[in-house]
């Protein structure tokens, strides 16, 4: 029998374990269950799919059965959140803006979120957290606020009940010779709200041109579901609150945002905003939309509007939002996100969800009007002077030209087409634009993140040694530098660290370490066969 | 006459037939192949009971074989549904979607058949010399490599490096177009179309010209031909005249085939010049799971296909009477 020396040292520690304990606990310990793994398809992306083998292998090492499960992405949804039938899966949450605040990537680990089809399908439960999210979720202060969320990150970490794998870079280029000044924001990349109103044209040409491969769903801020169609509307809605490109929230279509009791929030409009069809944005219009999107029970926004139970205009210009408990995200977030619609339009519309695109009108009050959308080819805006914000403003319109691939949107970008990307470059691509004279290739750190989520209602994930020692095997420094190419980061905390004010950088990091995952596992009184299989 | 006209009335009912097969298979395809049909229409962290309300708003919480019928019902009717992903009426997506592909592949195929056709009656005639050779190596060439290659070097060559040709879309943007017409019959249009008309056509050039040549083959060997020589008719009109007329059938079905075929567009030339087809939206129907859309798209991909071998039946009787109505 050939003896590497890794089966040498195994084989010493075994021996030694052996001597020490071989009574009738060590023969009554039997195999520890396999685990399957799953993760996406490989063609769907090949990177969860090699970092799922990346995972096993060193698993596998340290004594476990496992078996790597590519799932075709739906089904592995389906399987995650809604069956909850999965041993570790390998999936990932995207950094929408809005998951900037803490409220959310803290709600994946609430135990109230643990049933079927909640977003917290590991089953991850202390009650010790639970209150915490009460907690923080009700402080207006922010300093408590970032208090009781570094402390749930403390919290939760040592118990591991999954693993962040990486952040990973999304990375943008913008031809400099035709527009610049750009500033990217975390997880938007340059094409954000902020991207054309920062842009200044350097060329002849002052309508910014944007390329992507993806297109709205829909233009109905009542039935849209993709990311895609928001960050177009949202440059032609306006919202009360705009977060900037620090993540911080503006006061925008709101002139003052102030807490007038603990489930009152009052809201000062602006002075003479007008729609793009030149009627009066006021106080009523504001009232009348939130109570809309309240009535229309429209899912996506829904968990904006779950602490509000109505809003009521209380002059020409002030705004009362009354909620059913206090919350400390809905001035920060939820007014980020709800667009400002005209009520003489929408209050003609029983059903919006049904409207066919024809019928969806698209006159808001922000800094650029609507102009064409052409499906699967191009959308247009121009610049609202009336607005505002519209001396800021240094473009005159911006087009977004639809492609089908990214290979295509990156020949715009060579051919000069197009002036930003709108999505990630493909890894080929990116040393190919750094290599030419006119493209500015930028990094822009994100923070949503891919992890590993244990199914804790199952053995061996039941066991708090195994996870801990699990994660300690996972070699996350390795993925970024081999999956990603070195363009991301080794996840800490389900608050990722650009998102400096949440984030707890001092919390445990569980390194790559297989000694120390060893030790974790003997410790907790596993030993291992004469084949190297873990068993209790 | 009689038996003819029957012939023709069973044609169009196996067409029936058939398309309400594959209607059917789709249907079932589709509910069985996807493990949740609203997955388009649902996004994260949605609840129970949110998702249920979605579903029943399709009426996708309804029996499966209601739901069967009720969908035959409106096909019938010439009502597709509605997309899940654009929320709008799948019809109005895919007409126009059509439009956009039968305005590429139309010119192209029939480039490639135009000139594809007498070439390979030329060959045959000159069989074994060396442009013989070098026209069946050219064929095949086009025919064999894939069209995603030949698509990018082409971009590569007079987009990228000559930048004589767009490389992508249909039209010059911001052009604003105030209807189909004005879309296509533009000076724009036309050098938009010129790449992926002419990669198409590439690739489509190999079939009419081997299968040209190679039946023109067979037919020199017919009496008639010898008839022909005999009487003393010109090499060149015995060529075009007697032995193409009867070669042109084989040709002519796979003509018929490559343009229901066309109809689904060639999504990977779609995709590597960004045109606005119906194979492009397929494959996007696809990846958002948005079944309604992706099934009629191929539903009428194969109402297409059926139609045409049709008009070949009817066809073959008019070129060759020797064809039996059986």
């Amino acid at each position: 029998m050939a003896v590497t020396r890794f089966n040498r040292t195994l084989l010493a520690s075994a021996m030694g374990l052996a001597a020490a304990s071989i009574s009738a606990q060590a023969l009554a310990q039997e195999p520890v269950a396999s685990i399957d793994l799953m993760t996406t398809t490989e063609s769907y992306d090949p990177i969860r799919y090699e970092a799922a083998f990346m995972i096993a292998e060193r698993w596998e090492e340290l004594g476990f059965e496992v078996n790597v499960q590519p799932t075709e992405f739906s089904t592995a949804l389906e399987r995650f959140y809604d069956q909850q039938d999965f041993d570790a899966t390998i999936l990932g949450w995207s950094g929408r803006t809005d998951r900037l605040d803490p409220q959310f990537f803290l709600s994946t680990l609430d135990s109230r979120q643990a049933n079927p089809g909640g977003n917290n399908p590991g089953g991850y439960d202390n009650p010790e957290f639970d209150a915490l999210f009460d907690q923080q979720s009700q402080a207006f202060d922010q300093d408590e606020r970032q208090r009781l969320v570094m402390e749930m990150q403390e919290l939760y970490k040592p118990d591991a009940p999954l693993v962040v794998l990486f952040h990973r870079d999304e990375v943008v280029a913008y031809n400099h010779e035709a527009f610049d000044g750009f500033e990217p924001m975390a997880g938007e990349g340059l094409y954000s709200e902020w991207g054309p109103m920062e842009a200044t044209p350097v060329g002849e040409r002052s309508t910014l041109r944007i390329g992507g491969p993806q297109e709205p769903d829909n233009l109905n801020p009542l039935a849209s579901t993709s990311v895609w169609g928001w960050k177009w509307m949202r440059l032609y809605y306006d919202r009360l609150v705009r977060l900037s490109a620090d993540v911080e929230p503006l006061p925008w279509a709101a002139e003052a945002v102030e807490q007038v009791d603990d489930t009152t929030v009052a809201v000062t409009l602006r002075e003479g905003m007008t729609f793009h069809d030149g009627e009066a944005v006021t106080a009523d219009d504001v009232a009348f939309t939130w109570n809309y999107y309240l009535d229309q029970d429209y899912s996506y926004f829904n968990s904006y509007l779950a602490a509000l139970d109505n809003a009521e205009a209380v002059d020409e210009r002030t705004v009362h939002f009354h909620l059913s408990e206090p919350s400390a995200s809905f001035a920060s977030i939820s007014l980020s996100q709800i667009p400002i619609l005209p009520e003489h339009i929408w209050s003609q519309i029983d059903d919006a969800s049904t409207l066919s695109p024809d019928e969806v009108p698209t006159v808001g009050s922000g800094p650029f009007q609507h102009e064409r959308f052409d499906r699967g080819e191009f959308m247009a805006i121009s610049k609202f002077d009336d607005h505002f914000h519209a001396d800021e403003i240094a473009v005159d319109g911006v087009e977004f030209i639809i492609y089908a691939d990214m290979e295509g949107v990156y020949t715009g970008l060579q051919t000069g087409e197009i002036d930003v990307t709108a999505w990630r470059m493909e890894p080929g691509q990116i040393s190919l634009a750094e290599s030419e004279d006119h493209l500015t290739v930028v990094n822009v750190p994100d923070f949503g993140y891919f992890h590993m989520t244990y199914n804790l209602r199952r053995a061996p994930f039941d066991d708090r040694a195994v996870r801990r020692a699990l994660t300690m095997a996972s070699d996350r420094e390795r993925m970024v530098n081999v999956l990603l190419d070195g363009r991301g980061e080794v996840g800490s905390s389900v608050i990722a660290p650009v998102n400096t004010f949440w984030h707890e950088a001092f919390i445990e990091r569980f390194d790559f370490d297989m000694d120390a995952a060893r030790a974790e596992l003997e410790e907790a009184g596993y030993t291992w066969d004469e084949d190297g299989r873990l068993m209790r | 006459m009689s038996s003819r006209r029957s012939y023709l009335i069973r044609r169009v009912l196996h067409g029936f037939m058939a398309l309400f097969i594959i209607a059917t298979l789709l249907f079932f395809l589709f509910r069985l192949g996807l493990p949740d049909p609203t997955a388009a229409l649902i996004t994260e962290g949605l609840n129970p009971e949110e998702r249920e309300r979605i579903r029943a708003s399709f009426g996708l919480d309804r029996p499966i074989w209601e739901q069967y019928f009720i969908y035959l019902a409106n096909i019938v009717q010439g009502d597709f549904g509605y997309s899940f992903h654009y929320r709008a009426p799948v019809a109005d997506i895919i007409w126009e979607r059509l439009g956009n592909t039968m305005i590429l592949m139309l010119p192209a195929i029939v480039l490639a058949y135009g000139v594809g056709a007498p070439l390979g009656a030329w060959l045959s005639w000159r069989r074994g010399s060396r442009a013989d050779t070098s026209g069946i190596f050219v064929g095949l060439m086009f025919r064999s490599a894939p069209m995603f290659w030949t698509g990018m070097i082409a971009i590569l060559i007079f987009g990228i490096g000559l930048g004589w040709l767009p490389t992508s879309g249909m039209r010059t943007l911001p052009y604003d177009a105030s209807g189909f017409l004005d879309k296509i019959f533009t000076l724009d249009f036309l050098h938009h179309l010129i790449l992926p008309a002419l990669v198409v056509a590439l690739y489509y050039l190999g079939s009419p010209l081997l299968i040209m040549r190679n039946t023109m083959l067979e037919v020199y060997g017919e009496d008639f031909i010898e008839m022909a020589r005999a009487k003393g008719l010109p090499e060149r009109r015995i060529l075009y005249a007697h032995a193409a007329r009867n070669a042109l059938l084989p040709v002519v079905t796979q003509l018929a085939v490559t343009i229901g075929l066309a109809a689904g567009g060639q999504v990977v030339v779609e995709v590597v010049f960004s045109w606005p087809g119906l194979g492009r939206e397929i494959l996007n129907s696809v990846r958002t799971s948005d079944f309604p859309l992706a099934q009629a798209s191929f539903l009428v991909m194969a109402a297409f296909v059926i139609t045409l071998n049709l008009l070949v039946d009817i066809l073959y009787t008019m070129l060759d009477p020797r064809v039996s109505f059986k």
